[in-house]
């Protein structure tokens, strides 16, 4: 997921104000969300063309970052359209149990599909905007909007901290899969449980070097956010 | 200048990492000084002793003749004159934006803006980053954000530098515009101490020396004297220079650096 922070800050709008980008963003919203189904769907497939454009990056790996969202919409989806019934004309794919009947239910199928592309057609556009819009741009946009500095400031920290996270997450699990850590599915449970051991000792270590750093740098407290 | 009389430290009284270490740094000739010994010898404990995040159990720490004081504007005052650059540069860069982070220790101390950014646009222009004034700062090599932290640190313009392994992790040109780095601070006036294991590095920066082993100062004196004992060195898990190694070994002369041996072949 990380590369979509190289190309927000390497794509062919990155410069454009991100005040503007914000408006488009809020318009695509506005678009995903009206009643008209036509609408929605080009919406969709313009975005999602635009996309790719502007950032350069192959189809196979924009699809790929939707891998990570879509078993949440596909399951969503499922508990609106998913239902049980007496009667077996009430569903499209039916299994009964008795008398009862278990299936796709026949009213609620529009609806799941109307709300499915709505949340697709969002996601696409949040990703417009994730893939074109660098973190400092984002950061001096919630600033225009007058957020709480302590927000912000959190959010910068957590910004610049969560590479660091991955990245010793990372080498623990590279080091651990070497080792044949994450050979079978009892070993895996067991890496696992090593790799959130040795994370959480490594925050607590991390955390008092950076209490050093901090006293270096004279820290009264407060991040000033320009 | 700096003093330490008589100084101890523990994190318990009855183990203690510095046992009564007593020396004088900034005298005429120092500027570069080296601090070298073992892993566990306690430089890093030394270090954060110097800059008053440890309290010395036992001992003082004279800075310009007045003790240090452990109140909070007293430290503020010692950490402007002394800067410490830690070896892990992603512990000590808070901020996404490279300029954004030289500018915070500026910042916190309530710099007007325009005074901020003539510092930070000089210092980075001193070491050479100033095309990445802008960058994320988790894309840079980890040569680029060892200066970005020690940006961070120089823009305080602090009249003693400190630099924790400063060379651990960089590759040989890293290492080598690390050198030139420290010599055109030196050139201009910045004393330093560092302390590192890369016996060549430190054979090749500085101009003084002092080997710490078990919290306590075993030797210190100039390149020759400390460098030409190989027994000393030895002892205390350390290894010769190969400059000195060349000297002792073949018979060459004893040259300060790389750089006065490869003149002195070229002249012949």
């Amino acid at each position: 997921m990380l590369s979509i922070d190289k190309y927000a800050y390497s794509n062919r709008w990155a410069e454009w104000s991100p005040l503007t980008k914000a408006g488009i963003w809020l318009g695509l919203m506005i678009l995903a969300f009206q009643p008209l189904l036509w609408l929605k769907f080009s919406m969709l497939v313009c975005v999602a063309i635009i996309t790719v454009r502007i950032t350069q990056v192959s189809w196979r790996q924009y699809v790929k970052w939707f891998y990570a969202i879509l078993p949440f919409l596909f399951l969503s989806i499922l508990g609106i359209v998913f239902t049980v019934s007496q009667q077996k004309q009430d569903l499209l794919i039916a299994c009964h149990l008795g008398q009862t009947y278990f299936g796709l239910s026949k009213t609620m199928l529009p609806v799941g599909a109307k709300i499915g592309i709505q949340a697709f057609s969002a996601i696409i556009g949040t990703y417009w905007f994730a893939l074109s819009t660098p973190f400092t741009q984002i950061i001096s946009l919630l600033h225009r909007l007058h957020l709480p500095d302590n927000l912000i400031e959190i959010t910068m920290l957590m910004y610049r901290f969560i590479f660091i996270f991955i990245e010793s997450c990372e080498q623990i699990y590279h080091a651990q899969k070497l080792r044949f850590g994450y050979d079978t599915i009892g070993l895996t449970l067991h890496s696992s449980g090593i790799l959130a051991q040795m994370l959480f000792q490594q925050v607590i270590v991390n955390y008092r070097k950076m209490e050093l750093a901090l006293a270096a740098k004279l820290y009264d407290g407060e991040f000033r956010i320009s | 200048m700096l003093e330490l009389k008589n100084l101890s430290f523990g994190y318990e009284p009855q183990h203690l990492i510095l046992k009564n270490i007593s020396l004088q740094l900034g005298n005429n000739h120092q500027h570069v000084i080296g601090l070298i010994g073992p892993n566990g010898s306690g430089k890093s404990t030394l270090f954060l002793n110097l800059v008053g995040v440890l309290r010395p159990t036992s001992g003082q720490i004279i800075v310009d003749g007045q003790p240090v004081k452990y109140h909070k504007h007293n430290l503020q005052a010692l950490r402007q004159k002394i800067g410490i650059v830690f070896q892990d540069s992603d512990q000590q860069l808070f901020y996404s934006i490279v300029q954004d982070d030289v500018a915070f220790a500026l910042n916190n101390l309530k710099y007007d803006t325009t005074e901020i950014q003539r510092r930070v646009q000089e210092v980075l222009e001193e070491l050479d980053i100033w095309p990445l004034r802008k960058s994320p700062i988790q894309y840079l090599s980890g040569g680029q954000k060892k200066r970005v932290a020690i940006a961070g640190i120089l823009v305080l313009q602090s009249e003693w530098l400190l630099l924790d392994e400063p060379t651990a992790g960089l590759d040989p040109d890293g290492r080598k515009r690390m050198a030139q780095l420290i010599s055109h601070l030196v050139a201009r006036g910045q004393k330093i101490i560092l302390s590192s294991h890369d016996m060549d590095f430190m054979y090749d920066v500085c101009d003084y020396f002092y080997l710490l082993n078990a919290g306590q100062i075993i030797a210190e004196g100039t390149k020759k004297t400390v460098f030409t004992n190989q027994q000393l060195l030895e002892n205390n898990k350390l290894e010769q220079p190969w400059l000195v190694k060349l000297h002792q070994k073949l018979g060459l002369p004893l040259y300060n650096n790389a750089q006065e041996l490869f003149d002195q072949h070229d002249s012949m």
